[in-house]
């Protein structure tokens, strides 16, 4: 029978004060699990996308809202830039590629992206985002390639058509381009990433859809100006990354257009908007593990006052007082595991459900269960805070006066 | 076996324990008799080193344990001392099974082994073989100072101290108590201690030896 056996068998006397404690205990940790896991996570598969491309350039305006347009199709685009300057940039000497990007329709929410044919081809880091599972990339206008969550929303198949509804806002009053369908021609594979919740065209389609009549019928301003000028934006990739800085300023300063570094751009976000509100939920989850070690240390004063007699018999029977301190505190850490753990049960569950709403929103598939070093040092926290909300009862039990709680009713 | 010399302890303003010389025989069955509050429970506590004394000697099995350290009296308690008290005592948590077996949790005495079988061997002797998992709260009065009898013993103490060990029992249960106490303190070759006011139950003893004006009042 060890002091871990004896230290258990007490907490399962009092099981509802221990069940209570645990969890408090737990909800703290869930909390702080949650918080540090999809802060960790998000940030993680953000900056991963961000890494496909070197460069986003785009018109001139907010570079994240570029970014979050851009690579991650979240944000409104922020205007178009003239195709010959993408043409020029893409000529300059170590861009290796760069992809054409028009938008302007959506279908049931979901972008339609025009670029070229290339693009499909991408590969970067060993995978192949553009992968298809089923069918084939277009080979002309208004064929589109459709991603594997739009598939599984819209119930769209390969040989299926839709027609794009003008701008980004869902809802009444967008103009439906109804004269000009799309075909399905291809299915992309599940890629977890914001390619599963759009749809890819060639860029033609989204010129021509695009031009006004007027334009069409050479009016009076036709020579002037056609939506085949002006892209949305374009994604470069670099020679090397190391070079990202210097073409973001090169572009910037020589052209009519923004350049922005996606990796930067997140990590901007992550530090300025979203560190704050992580830190703020931090704070909270802290706070109620102190709350929680509070409730530990009172739960275990009470129950070391209501056994003293229990503590004595034990001094009498041999104990030192070094192995009562030991047995009270060995409760603490029991209480206190037990909160780890099912607080990280909780977490996990929180971050699966979150997940999947994630993954529905941004395309991102997120680890529900991770292991990082803030949470491996928020975790050790906890379990010191409720090793130290131990340390008083186990005082109280260490002084143990054997003649005196024997003798006592 | 134990001895006691010049033993002084204040209790409390103008209270103490005194006594001048108390001699227990290796194997003696004896009970400390007295009236209520005369010292016999402090005498008791002395001699289990519960209490440490002012000033006297108190020797037990050889060795002055007024002299040792804290821990090195907790060792030497885990070791050679058996307690029996009037409430029994028991550990609410555990089994009847666990209640005797931690009574060799915190000595070396009997290899760990061989804990788990000793103690059902005690519970048998003491006949509660048929209750080895039953919580104390379960028990009868008669069944938990059987428990408390096997505990006491489990561990081949040489000295058994026991505080009115039958006060809380109907006479019946007290007197069936007693043969099975007094049985087992003379089949394991234990010094046998026990505090009672009871003269009944002191006379069941060989020795007595009278507490009476043991504490006295003191100039403070």
């Amino acid at each position: 029978m060890s002091l871990w056996h004896i230290a258990w068998s007490y907490l399962w006397n009092r099981k509802l004060t221990t069940v209570m404690t645990v969890i408090s205990v737990a909800l703290g940790v869930a909390l702080i699990s949650a918080v540090l896991t999809l802060r960790e996570q998000t940030q993680k598969r953000f900056e991963e996308e961000g890494q496909a491309f070197d460069l986003v350039v785009g018109a001139k305006g907010n570079p994240l809202q570029l970014v979050l347009s851009t690579v991650y199709f979240l944000d409104a685009p922020v205007g178009n830039i003239a195709r010959a300057d993408m043409e020029k940039i893409a000529k300059m000497d170590d861009v290796t590629a760069a992809f054409p990007i028009g938008m302007g329709d959506t279908y049931k929410g979901y972008r339609i992206i025009g670029t070229v044919r290339e693009l499909m081809d991408f590969k970067w880091g060993g995978r192949h985002p553009y992968a298809l599972a089923s069918g084939n990339y277009w080979t002309k206008p208004y064929e589109a390639v459709i991603g594997a969550g739009v598939a599984q929303d819209t119930g769209l198949k390969v040989g299926g058509t839709f027609t794009g509804m003008h701008g980004f806002v869902q809802g009444g009053g967008a103009e439906e381009h109804a004269e000009k369908p799309y075909t399905v021609v291809g299915i992309m594979a599940l890629s977890g990433t914001p390619n599963d919740r759009a749809i890819f065209c060639d860029i033609a389609s989204v010129w021509d859809v695009h031009e006004h009549p007027a334009d069409a019928a050479g009016g009076a301003d036709a020579h002037e100006h056609h939506a085949s000028d002006e892209v949305t934006a374009a994604l470069v990739k670099l020679a090397t990354p190391a070079l990202r800085f210097e073409f973001k300023d090169k572009i910037n300063k020589g052209y009519n257009v923004m350049a922005a570094v996606p990796v930067m751009e997140i990590q901007k976000l992550y530090d300025q908007l979203l560190g704050t509100a992580k830190a703020v939920l931090l704070a909270i989850g802290y706070l109620v593990v102190v709350i929680s070690s509070m409730s530990i240390l009172i739960g275990l004063y009470m129950a070391i006052l209501q056994r003293r007699r229990d503590l004595a018999i034990m001094r009498a029977l041999g104990a030192t007082r070094g192995e009562i301190f030991g047995a009270v505190l060995i409760e603490a850490f029991w209480v206190t595991l037990l909160g780890l753990a099912a607080g990280w049960a909780l977490g996990a569950l929180t971050c699966r459900v979150l997940g999947l709403y994630l993954a529905t929103k941004l395309g991102f598939h997120i680890a529900a269960v991770s292991l990082s070093a803030d949470l491996i040092t928020a975790y050790s926290a906890v379990l010191l805070m409720g090793l130290i909300a131990g340390i008083l009862p186990a005082w109280q039990a260490y002084r143990t006066d054997i003649a005196r709680d024997l003798a006592e009713p | 076996m134990v001895v006691l010399e010049q033993v002084h302890r204040k209790l409390g303003p103008g209270v103490a324990f005194a006594c001048e010389r108390f001699h227990a025989p290796e194997g003696a069955q004896m009970a400390l008799w007295g009236p209520s509050g005369c010292g016999k429970s402090t005498m008791l506590n002395l001699i289990s080193g519960l209490l440490r004394p002012h000033a006297g000697v108190i020797r037990v099995d050889g060795t002055e344990i007024q002299k040792l350290s804290e821990s090195a009296l907790d060792a030497f308690r885990g070791e050679r001392y058996g307690f029996i008290f009037q409430t029994f005592n028991l550990l609410a948590p555990f089994s009847a099974l666990n209640n005797v077996l931690i009574g060799m949790r915190f000595s070396d005495v009997i290899p760990e082994k061989e804990w788990k079988e000793r103690s059902k061997a005690m519970l048998e002797r003491v006949n509660l073989g048929h209750r080895l998992h039953a919580k104390p709260a379960t028990l009868s009065v008669g069944e938990r100072q059987r428990v408390a009898i096997a505990r006491a013993l489990v561990n081949r103490p040489r000295l058994i101290v026991a505080d009115e060990p039958t006060g809380s029992l109907d006479p019946k249960t007290a007197n069936a108590v007693m043969t099975l106490l007094l049985e087992l303190c003379a089949e394991e070759k234990v010094t046998l201690l026990l505090v009672t006011h009871d003269r009944g139950i002191a006379d069941r003893l060989p020795d007595l030896f009278d507490c009476s004006g043991l504490v006295k009042e003191v100039a403070s």
